[in-house]
């Protein structure tokens, strides 16, 4: 017995070191196949953001460039306050920034369903194509499929004279630009990320729960309720996270489409550093704007978990 | 299961639908309708707005400036994003946990969450900072790729990854019973397995690239005008003209020909592989 053991352990300790070898080897190969492509995004996108994120701590000099000393100023400027006093603009912009996306997340929630229902029950062979004709539009560039909404919502298109007519608008003026023209182009600009992951989570579905459902007497909406709509939970949330961040911060659909008085946060903080720089102001703009976006994520991640949402296969 | 699902709600389903379909390419048609209209003082349709277009030499530059950037931006991130997801589902220890072993996928779903807003802007005081410091990376079509690639990355990781995430692990060690060595099984196995999720991942990176307006805008310098900055500019300073509305049209019609034909190759490629004996 003794001797037996005296031979296990050298056998042991010899598995042991090649595990280690074999540890270490993979981690070499590890960081010579992953690095050049981490070291390029931490290099050109981590760091530039944390360097963002820094100057909303700094003093704004003359040119509106970050000098010393590190204050909190940018911050009070964020909150509404300057020499002149206390003032609501930055307020009332966040709040409709928040108003914007989350009617565009329902706008494209409400739409996606049907949608997502209406290609699952078509035939098999067609249901890629009717797919593709959703996310088509989204390849087109950002900014000709924006302004292509001026011509349907401008003061002479075809939309505006039914809007004159049903006085919805005030004659002599466009619906764009204006907060009806941000919302509709936010929610076309983001349809396909709402439709696509529903559609994930939907081809996925058990029907035979549906089938149970029906045996049980079930009928409409409570049979889709009650055992579609929890199976297409995960898909969903994806869709509003996909929807709500970019919509949130967007820049081209509210400065094609806003005009002055329907300005969001994402034009906002650009004109910190375009047309009147003021970087720590700017920065200090993102910040506020990225712990929404975080607040946004964390919230997500919290109902995934607690309605059991089987995640996608990730990285 | 589509008898699971009654005709009366498939009808209203489709009632439904059909519209939208319709709504999502109106505007889009509209751009090819106006860019037909006729030359000041004219009625009817011409190709008023194109010949003022073909008549303008910047906007061949633009074109120019604008494949480059997506060509080059996409071969780029496509040989880092490709070693990027088959050295994180290779190589990672999955059993590890902690901070040091979720960095990568940190790394990698920044750029993807990040509104493009603050990425072009990150990108803006960082080549300002590095320009004023060294010299080096004055913004232009240099620091546009610089960035372009930078948002490519991780989508092309993600696809990689996908594809070798769904294989067999027993294929790499059949590899290595058979002598093959890291390189030779990457040369031989990975790459044939993985080539259609790289070209996926290339023409992703493309599209990405052409579809970007924002990170492009901040990280552009005065001689670095690419198509959409072009048009940008051009709204804003005149308004929507038949040219601008000629350009939009051949940039939607290229965007739809490009991925309709590319839909019908893969399918029809598809449908002949599926008929070989397997």
């Amino acid at each position: 017995m003794s001797g037996a053991a005296k031979i296990i352990i050298p056998e042991k300790r010899a598995a042991k070191t090649a595990v280690q070898t074999e540890a270490r080897a993979k981690s070499f190969r590890l960081w010579i196949t992953a690095g050049p492509g981490l070291f390029w995004v931490v290099l050109f996108l981590l760091i530039p953001s944390v360097i963002l994120l820094a100057i909303g701590f700094f003093t704004s000099n003359d040119y509106g460039s970050p000098t010393m000393p590190l204050t909190l100023q940018p911050f009070q400027q964020v909150a509404g306050y300057s020499l002149l006093g206390w003032d609501p603009g930055n307020i009332i912009i966040l709040l409709r920034s928040l108003e914007q996306a989350g009617i565009a997340t329902v706008v494209t929630a409400l739409l996606a369903y049907p949608i997502v229902f209406f290609i699952m029950t078509r035939p098999a062979s067609v249901r890629p194509l009717l797919l593709l004709f959703i996310i088509l539009p989204s390849w087109t560039n950002q900014v000709v499929r924006t302004y292509a909404w001026l011509e349907l919502l401008g003061p002479n298109a075809p939309l505006t004279w039914v809007a004159h007519a049903l006085g919805i608008v005030p004659p002599d003026l466009g619906i764009e630009p204006g907060q009806f023209a941000v919302t509709t182009g936010l929610a076309y600009n983001y349809l396909p990320y709402m439709i696509v992951p529903l559609y994930a989570s939907a081809e996925r579905l058990d029907w035979t729960l549906v089938e149970a459902g029906r045996d049980l007497y079930a009928k409409g909406f409570t049979l889709f309720w009650h055992t579609v709509f929890p199976q297409t939970v995960p898909g969903l949330l994806s869709g509003v996270i996909f929807v709500a961040i970019p919509a949130f911060g967007d820049y081209v659909v509210p400065q094609l489409l806003g005009g002055d008085r329907s300005l969001m946060i994402g034009s906002l903080i650009a004109n910190q550093f375009t047309e009147t720089p003021d970087w720590p102001y700017g920065a200090a703009l993102t910040i506020i704007m990225l712990v929404f976006t975080g607040a946004g994520l964390v919230a997500f991640r919290v109902l995934t978990r607690k309605l059991g949402g089987a995640g996608e296969a990730t990285i | 299961m589509t008898n699971v699902v009654p005709p009366r709600v498939r009808a209203g389903l489709a009632v439904i639908s059909w519209p939208v379909y319709v709504l999502l390419y109106t505007p889009l048609a509209l751009v090819a309708y106006y860019s037909f209209a006729p030359a000041p003082l004219q009625t009817g349709h011409s190709f008023h707005g194109y010949a003022v277009l073909f008549s303008d030499s910047t906007v061949f530059v633009a074109l120019q400036r604008s494949l480059i950037l997506a060509v080059g931006s996409a071969t780029v991130s496509t040989a880092l994003g490709t070693l990027l997801g088959y050295g994180l589902c290779r190589f990672r220890n999955a059993n590890a946990r902690g901070i040091a072993a979720n960095l990568p996928s940190l790394i990698i779903y920044t750029p993807i969450i990040m509104p493009s807003l603050v990425f072009g802007i990150s990108e803006l005081i960082f080549f300002n900072f590095v320009h004023s410091a060294t010299g080096l990376l004055a913004a232009g079509l240099g620091t546009m790729v610089i960035a372009h690639i930078t948002f490519q990355v991780p989508y092309v990781a993600l696809t990689v990854f996908a594809r070798l995430a769904g294989l067999d692990p027993n294929l790499f060690e059949a590899s290595h019973d058979l002598y093959a060595d890291g390189i030779k099984s990457f040369m031989f196995l990975t790459i044939p397995i993985v080539q259609p999720a790289i070209i996926g991942g290339f023409l992703l990176g493309i599209t990405l690239s052409i579809d970007d307006f924002t990170i492009s805008f901040f990280t552009s310098g005065p001689g670095s005008v690419t198509l959409p900055i072009y048009i940008y500019g051009a709204i804003a300073k005149k308004g929507i003209s038949p040219e601008i509305n000629a350009l939009g049209t051949l940039m939607i019609a290229v965007v739809i020909v490009l991925a309709l034909a590319h839909f019908f190759i893969t399918r029809q490629r598809e449908r002949r592989a599926s008929l070989l004996p397997s």
